[in-house]
């Protein structure tokens, strides 16, 4: 079958993701999925796509893609300068392509990952109903591998043509140039020390380098490294983990689902995305959260997208 | 006890020990919670813990909690529910050139190699938990008499099909790695070969059996 398009330049890091994979959790699986949900989210929707679809996730951009038909994609998430044949398109938009003509990102200025979505999704295979890969789950072909040049691309509705759609400007988010990230404490965080429970609402932290899909990792003040855990436990999204150098890390979508060092609770879903945008030295604190006021924030934006969770 | 620690998800610890008895007491608080919560979206059982995940939609802490803590009541109050399921049977070369710790392992133990094999292959294990990778299982209990801590240092690279030991426990490293637990065994790589056999192969509160192959049949079975 003839692609829809050739991925020339995959950029440094560019995977296929969807919403994660939920059901796998009980056997260990990761749960992979967009980085950013919502600028995922975003791009499916332009489209009027199913909110699951599979689309491509672009870190730090240096990306080109060559179209062999005509066909709308939608681009989202970190600034990257998009061009279409030189012309640019400017990003949060659908961009109209005709065969031959090439989209190019350039390397981000702000933010740390695109997004494409293209009609009907990307056709490709699933496992555990997720699209996403998890390169460190090795699974096979693109589910456990980021794309290579020359990569081909089939999306579903190659014929479907869309209107010019931008996300409202008072809509798009900010790249703030600090991020206070709401915590539920919970899990040991009874057991830290009075000094390292104040700390953590006090101290100021910065994204290391070192973070990835698994983990943001934090660099800055140590906490006395915690109460010593006996058995690893079943994590949520977003875990506050103290590993052994006393440093927290905020577990991302490529996280194990059980985590043997202490830890402090769990960061606010939502704030998880533009957390994932946050690139190296962005100024971290933690604020205390109200459970139940992100339950509601998560059930508003389940509605809006039009997410649904079979059981 | 019970916790929240996300704005949809309840964590359940039963006071019990992590052990065969404790997760058949979680699968059955699994089982409870399925039942009685509305829009459970995952569960995961490990050890002596229960994680359960709801809708935003629906999730009511204040309900979640008396009805976990009613179930969990009810789990202990009754003797552990009996898995039924056939044991996962693989085989084990308990081989010094295959397994770096396993002649400290049998050192410590005052035993030879061929005791430590048949210590450790005379038990019918219990999954414990999965995770830390995808077929990853935390099996136990290991005889008393071979359990032995982890390193202080983990190794760089473990081998796929590795059969370790830390403390009560032992587990298979599906896949080459970093790993601290002590090695004393592999299994054949041929067995990780498929990622969806080896990702489904244990469950939690399900049984293992080793058996013990000699240097011969490994070499048969692909090494």
């Amino acid at each position: 079958m003839s692609p829809h398009g050739v991925v020339d330049r995959p950029g440094p890091f560019c995977t296929i993701q969807d919403l994660g994979r939920r059901s796998g959790r009980r056997a260990g699986l990761a749960p992979g999925g967009a980085m950013d949900q919502r600028a995922y989210l975003w791009a499916n929707r332009l489209l009027g796509n199913d909110p699951a679809a599979a689309a491509l996730e672009i870190t730090l951009g240096g990306f080109a893609l060559r179209f062999a038909v005509e066909t709308a994609v939608a681009l989202t998430g970190a600034d990257c300068a998009a061009t279409l044949d030189g012309v640019e398109t400017g990003a949060w938009r659908t961009v109209r392509a005709r065969p031959g003509q090439v989209l190019r990102l350039g390397y981000s200025a702000t933010g740390m990952r695109a997004f494409v979505a293209f009609p009907g999704g990307l056709d490709v295979p699933a496992a555990f109903g997720s699209a996403s890969a998890v390169v460190r789950d090795g699974w096979p072909g693109l589910l456990g591998r980021p794309l290579g040049a020359g990569e081909p691309l089939r999306w579903r509705e190659s014929e479907r043509t869309c209107p010019v759609r931008r996300v409202p400007r008072g809509l798009v988010p900010p790249n703030p140039a600090s991020l206070t990230l709401p915590l539920i404490v919970g899990y040991e965080w009874a057991e830290f020390s009075n000094a390292d429970r104040e700390r953590v609402f006090a101290a100021e932290w910065t994204v290391d380098p070192a973070s990835d899909r698994t983990a943001g990792r934090l660099a800055g003040p140590a906490l006395s490294s915690g109460p010593r855990v006996l058995d690893s436990t079943p994590l949520v999204d977003g875990t506050v983990q103290v590993t052994g150098d006393g440093l927290p890390l905020v577990f991302m979508r490529d996280r194990p689902t059980i985590g043997g060092y202490a830890k402090l609770g769990s960061v606010d879903p939502i704030a998880l995305d533009a957390f994932a945008q946050a690139r190296p030295g962005t100024p971290i604190r933690f604020t205390r959260a109200d459970p139940d006021a992100l339950r509601r924030a998560l059930a508003r934006r389940e509605r809006f997208f039009g997410i649904r969770h079979e059981p | 006890m019970i916790t929240f620690p996300g704005p949809v998800s309840a964590l359940v610890t039963l006071p019990v020990a992590p052990d065969r008895d404790g997760i058949a007491r979680v699968l059955d608080l699994e089982r409870f919670a399925r039942e009685a919560l509305p829009d459970l979206r995952a569960t995961i059982p490990a050890f002596n813990r229960l994680l359960v995940e709801g809708s935003p939609h629906s999730w009511d802490a204040t309900d979640v909690e008396s009805r976990l803590a009613a179930g969990a009541e009810a789990c202990l109050a009754e003797a552990p529910g009996v898995d039924a399921g056939e044991p996962v049977s693989l085989p084990v070369c308990y081989d010094p050139e295959l397994a770096p710790d396993l002649e400290a392992v049998a050192a410590n133990a005052g035993v030879g190699v061929a005791e430590v094999a048949r210590l450790h292959s005379g038990t019918t294990y219990a999954v414990l938990a999965t995770g830390f990778a995808p077929g990853f299982a935390y099996m136990g209990d290991v005889d008393a008499r071979i359990a032995m801590p982890r390193l202080t240092t983990p190794r760089p690279r473990v081998e796929t099909g590795s059969v370790g030991i830390a403390d009560r426990r032992t587990g298979i490293y599906p896949a080459a790695g970093p790993g601290g637990w002590r090695l004393i065994g592999r299994v054949p790589a041929a067995f990780f070969a498929d990622a969806a056999e080896r990702i489904a192969r244990f469950r939690p509160g399900g049984s293992v059996e080793f058996r013990p192959i000699d240097r011969d049949e490994y070499e048969a079975a692909g090494g």
